[in-house]
C-alpha cells in the first residue's frame, strides 16, 4: 500500500501538484488519469523519487519515503518495479539478459535460480522462445511485455506502469492490460499506472484518480466513473466521437 | 565564464559519482571486457591505417626538407621516430579516437538519457553514472596505451617501408638513425600522455550524453559537443603535461 499526504510540487511558479491525498492499495490495478501536462507523471515520478516534491508524505506500507536518507530509497527501489512509457529495454543486452539485470544486481540468486526466473517470467508474458533477441528485433506489444517481465522478474511489491498502452494497436493494449490486471491479483501488487487511455479504464481500473489541473478532482472506480457529476471527469471520459456515442 | 564553471563542477560531481563503490563487481568486470572490445580492439584497424601513412609522410617530409650536405641521412629515421614517440602516436591519436570513440560514447549514453533507460538503472537503485561510464574509463585508460605502442611500431614501419621502397633514404641508414639515442623515458611520457587522453576522451562526451535532454536532435548535439571540447582538453592536457614532465 502507498499512502500519499497533501503531496505538493512547483517547478519554478508553476504549481504541478496541488495538495494530492490518495491512498493506493495492494491487489489493485490503481489508475491515475488526466489530460496531457496535468501533472500525473510528475506525480509517478515524485513517487519513486525521480522528482523531489515540495511538501506532503509518501508512505510505503507505513515507511516514511520522504525522510528516507539515500542508501534507504535505493533499498525500498529494489521492491519498486517500472514500466516505462517506451518500456526503456537497454539497447546493448538481449531480451533474457534485459529480464535478468534486476536480478543480477538486486538480489543474491544463484545463476540457475535466475534463469529459471527469467524463464517463468518470460512465459508468464508469452515470450518464452525470444530470450534471444534484441530490442531493435521486437515490435511494440513484445517490448512492452518485455518491460513487464523485467519489472516483475525481482518479485516487486510496487509496480509503477507509465502510459502501458500508448503507441499500441487496440488489441496489443487490451493484451498489456489484461497482463497487468492478472499480475497485480497473482504477485498482491500495489501496481499504480498512469494512463489517458479510456480503454484501459474501464478495463483494469480498480481504483481511478483523476487528476485536473495539478489537484485530485475525484476518485472511484471503473463502474462510477461514468457515472459520475464531475464535470471535468465527464469531459475527459466522453472527449472522443467513440465515447460519446457509446455514453448510456 | 559562469557557464563554464557551472559546467566543470557538474563534471567534477558525475566522476565524483562514477568512482564511488560498484554495487556488483561481476557485472562491472563483464561491462569492462566489452567495453575493452568496442573501444579497443574495435579502434585498432583505422590506428593501423592512419599509422603507416602518418609514418610514411613524416619520413617522406623530413628527407624533403634536409638539404644539407652536413646532415646525415639518418636523421630522417631519428626524426620519424621522435616524432612518433612524443608526439605523433599519443596525441594525434588520442584526438582520432576522440572523433571515433568520443562521438560513440556521447550518442549512446545520450540515448540511453532520451530513451529512460537511465531512468530505468537509476529506479532499480544503480548508480547509472557508474554503471555506465566506469567501465569505459577503465577500458580506455588500460587499453590505449596499447593502442599506442601498435601505432608507434607500425608508424615507424610506414617509414620503414618507404626507405624500402624508394630512394630517399637506405634502409640502413633509416634503421640506424631509429636506433640512435633512443631514450626509453620518452615512451614512459607518451604513454602517460595516452593514459590521461584516455581518460579525457571518454569522460568528457560521456559527460555530454550523460546530461543529454530532449530529443535525437540534442542527442546530436551532445555527440558534437563531446568530441570538440574532449579535443580541446586534450590539446591543453598534452601542453601541460609536456611542460611539467619533458622540460
Amino acid at each position: 500500500m502507498i499512502e500519499v499526504g497533501d503531496l505538493s510540487k512547483s517547478f519554478g511558479d508553476k504549481d504541478v501538484l496541488k495538495g494530492i491525498s490518495v491512498t493506493f492499495n495492494a491487489g489493485q490495478t490503481n489508475l491515475v488519469i488526466g489530460a496531457s501536462g496535468s501533472g500525473k507523471s510528475t506525480l509517478a515520478r515524485c513517487l519513486i523519487g525521480l522528482v523531489e516534491p515540495d511538501s506532503g508524505s509518501i508512505l510505503y506500507d507505513g515507511r516514511d519515503f520522504m525522510k528516507m536518507k539515500d542508501k534507504e530509497r535505493k533499498e525500498l527501489r529494489k521492491e519498486v518495479g517500472f514500466l516505462f512509457q517506451g518500456s526503456a529495454l537497454f539497447d546493448f543486452m538481449n531480451v533474457q539478459q534485459n529480464v535478468q539485470f534486476p536480478l543480477d544486481m538486486l538480489t543474491t540468486l544463484s545463476s540457475k535460480e535466475k534463469k529459471a526466473r527469467v524463464a517463468e517470467v518470460l512465459e508468464r508474458v508469452e515470450l518464452s522462445g525470444a530470450d534471444k533477441l534484441m530490442p531493435s528485433e521486437l515490435s511494440g506489444g513484445m517490448k512492452k511485455r518485455v518491460g513487464i517481465a523485467r519489472a516483475i522478474a525481482p518479485r516487486p511489491k510496487y509496480l509503477f506502469c507509465d502510459e502501458p498502452n500508448s503507441g499500441l494497436d487496440p488489441i496489443t493494449a487490451i493484451v498489456i492490460d489484461k497482463l497487468i490486471y492478472e499480475i497485480t491479483k497473482e504477485y498482491n501488487i500495489t501496481t499504480l499506472g498512469i494512463t489517458h487511455d479510456m480503454n484501459s479504464v474501464l478495463e483494469i481500473g480498480d481504483q481511478i484518480i483523476f487528476i485536473h489541473q495539478g489537484y485530485k478532482a475525484w476518485e472511484g472506480n471503473r463502474d462510477e466513473i461514468l457515472v459520475t457529476d464531475s464535470k471535468e471527469v465527464l469531459d475527459f471520459v466522453y472527449a472522443s466521437e467513440f465515447m460519446k456515442k457509446a455514453k448510456p | 565564464m559562469g557557464n563554464f564553471v557551472f559546467h566543470l563542477g557538474k563534471y567534477i560531481m558525475l566522476i565524483w559519482r562514477v568512482f564511488s563503490k560498484p554495487e556488483k563487481f561481476s557485472i562491472y568486470r563483464r561491462r569492462l571486457f566489452d567495453e575493452m572490445i568496442t573501444l579497443g580492439l574495435d579502434s585498432l584497424g583505422i590506428i593501423m591505417v592512419i599509422s603507416v601513412f602518418m609514418g610514411a609522410v613524416i619520413t617522406i617530409q623530413t628527407a624533403a626538407n634536409i638539404d644539407s650536405a652536413f646532415i646525415p641521412t639518418y636523421t630522417i629515421g631519428f626524426t620519424t621516430r621522435q616524432s612518433t614517440i612524443l608526439e605523433f602516436s599519443p596525441t594525434i591519436m588520442a584526438l582520432i579516437l576522440a572523433g571515433k570513440v568520443g562521438s560513440n560514447i556521447a550518442s549512446e549514453i545520450g540515448t540511453m538519457r532520451i530513451t529512460e533507460q537511465i531512468d530505468a538503472l537509476e529506479i532499480m537503485g544503480v548508480n547509472s553514472s557508474a554503471f555506465l561510464i566506469l567501465p569505459k574509463i577503465i577500458a580506455a585508460v588500460l587499453i590505449n596505451p596499447f593502442l599506442t605502442i601498435i601505432s608507434m611500431f607500425v608508424s615507424i614501419g610506414g617509414g620503414y617501408a618507404i626507405a624500402m621502397f624508394t630512394d630517399i633514404v637506405t634502409v640502413s641508414d633509416y634503421v640506424y638513425g631509429i636506433q640512435l639515442d633512443f631514450k626509453p623515458f620518452h615512451v614512459a611520457y607518451a604513454l602517460i600522455k595516452t593514459a590521461v587522453f584516455a581518460f579525457l576522451l571518454t569522460s568528457i562526451p560521456a559527460y555530454q550524453g550523460y546530461y543529454a535532454s530532449g530529443s535525437a536532435l540534442e542527442v546530436g548535439s551532445a555527440s558534437t559537443r563531446g568530441v570538440v571540447y574532449s579535443s580541446i582538453v586534450i590539446l591543453v592536457a598534452n601542453y601541460v603535461i609536456t611542460q611539467l614532465i619533458l622540460i
